[in-house]
């Protein structure tokens, strides 16, 4: 399935990232998923735990050059 | 053979303490057990007083606000607490490969800055910051850092409707530019963990200086460097612990500061009743109403809000705002900055107001004790504590409060 959204939260910390995460998933359907950039660690643990209670499926972490995260979250 | 049998024991080990986040429980617990400790050797864990002798130290350079005198960073325990608090964690947030120098968006900075000035007022004023005033004040039986805990909650309720509202309506002010340097590349960057035994060689000698002269600012600087170490690992923050339920209606920042609590609480207790630590000069009674600000009631109600209103914009907290700064965060730097920078100013300049406009009715030290008894006091906190564990768990299984 391909990526509806994508949120570069890069340079930003703790709640910015998953503020933004949780706005831009209210704008998506179910089923469908967002990719989001980010910098900040606590973001690693926040997200899939956030995923976990929202019934949103935490689908994939990639950690890049640059001290960059992927990270890919799908609209339950 | 599975990769984790043909591993070496010590490695395992460090994979353990470094390899991931620990729970915020577990460091809630293991902070507050060395707060215990604080306690036990001179006095509990604050930041702010350490926040503003940095400042004071700063503006003395310029013959500023130094009528008094003004003791040395190197000789003032909670000054050296603050900067260990940065290192401690610039160390654990190297041994994880997790240090970067993170530099925000322009408006991000500016909010780091607003918040650390509005956190430095609300610090000066209640007496306390979220670690003094909050996160040792209620265990050390304070009825003030109760009623600095209820200003903290609306303080930091108000700020997050700020920030909703910020998102909404100017999310550009938390876009654009930001740049990141010196992180370790994936499966890379070893560098960080030789650096990061450095700065920990660095810490025990400096520990190990005061050891002949000044035994207590030795062991302040082993805890308070542990203290920022863990606060790192397991990302122990008071402003998430307020702020999350009424957000993301997460419950684990919230459980993990009730553990750290929960556990001061009793260790205080027992300190308070046997009076540890009450030697020479210092009576049982000093030793009871150690951390019992004298803030009872509009003080700390006050601080507190400001101080929540502050730390929410700022996105951390005293301790969180330490602690990231030493993993790198510059937006965090500049909250450090204005705390350094508006503490002395606001001691100076608006705390005498504050306080000639107060009766002393509203500023005195509430030790709860004294009208409950020790049972009394250790069962009604310990209630709050249930009543807010209770609270976050529902919560978050319900969703009732929370924004998304």
């Amino acid at each position: 399935m391909e990526l509806k959204m994508t949120l570069d939260c890069k340079g930003l910390s703790c709640p910015m990232p998953m503020m933004k995460v949780a706005k831009a998933m209210k704008d998506l359907k179910s089923g469908e998923m967002l990719e989001m950039f980010g910098t900040d660690p606590g973001t690693k643990t926040d997200l899939p735990n956030w995923c976990t209670k929202t019934g949103n499926e935490f689908m994939e972490m990639t950690d890049l050059d640059g001290g960059v995260t992927r990270m890919v979250v799908k609209k339950s | 053979m599975s990769e984790s049998k043909e591993k070496n024991p010590l490695v395992q080990l460090f994979d353990t303490f470094f390899g991931k986040h620990w729970p915020v429980w577990v460091g809630g617990i293991v902070l507050g057990l060395l707060n215990i400790l604080l306690f036990a050797i001179k006095s509990p864990w604050g930041a702010s007083g350490g926040i503003t002798n940095w400042g004071d130290n700063f503006y003395s350079l310029f013959g500023l606000f130094s009528e008094k005198g003004v003791t040395a960073i190197s000789e003032n325990n909670y000054g050296m607490l603050v900067l260990l608090i940065v290192l401690g964690s610039f160390a654990g947030a190297l041994f994880s490969k997790e240090f970067a120098i993170r530099i925000p968006p322009k408006g991000e900075m500016i909010k780091g800055f607003l918040g650390g000035s509005l956190m430095a007022i609300g610090a000066t004023v209640g007496i306390g910051c979220s670690i003094g005033s909050f996160f040792s004040g209620v265990p050390a039986l304070s009825g003030g850092a109760i009623v600095f805990a209820i200003g903290l909650f609306i303080g930091v309720i108000v700020s997050l409707k700020y920030l909703l509202w910020e998102m909404e309506k100017f999310p550009g002010w938390s876009s654009g530019k930001s740049y990141n340097f010196l992180a370790a590349k994936p499966n890379k960057g070893n560098w960080q963990i030789i650096i990061g035994v450095i700065v920990l060689i660095a810490i025990l000698l400096l520990s190990y200086s005061y050891s002949k002269d000044n035994m207590v600012m030795s062991w302040f600087i082993i805890i308070s460097g542990l203290m920022g170490l863990i606060s790192q690992r397991s990302r122990f923050c008071i402003v998430k612990s307020f702020r999350d339920p009424f957000m993301s209606g997460e419950s684990e920042g919230a459980v993990g500061v009730i553990a750290g609590l929960a556990v001061s609480l009793i260790g205080f207790t027992v300190i308070k009743i046997f009076g540890i630590g009450a030697i020479g000069e210092l009576s049982l009674r000093a030793r009871e109403l150690t951390w019992v600000f004298p803030h009872f009631w509009a003080k700390a109600a006050a601080g507190g809000f400001i101080f929540g209103l502050g730390m929410t914009i700022a996105g951390g907290c005293a301790v969180g705002t330490l602690w990231r700064m030493g993993e790198g965060q510059i937006k965090l730097w500049f909250s450090g900055l204005a705390m350094v920078l508006i503490s002395p100013l606001s001691n100076k300049f608006l705390v005498p107001v504050v306080d000639n406009i107060l009766p002393q009715s509203a500023k005195f030290r509430n030790y709860l004790p004294d009208y409950l008894g020790y049972d009394g006091a250790f069962a009604l906190v310990l209630g709050i504590l249930l009543l807010w564990y209770w609270f976050v768990k529902w919560n978050e299984r319900t969703g009732r409060f929370s924004a998304f």
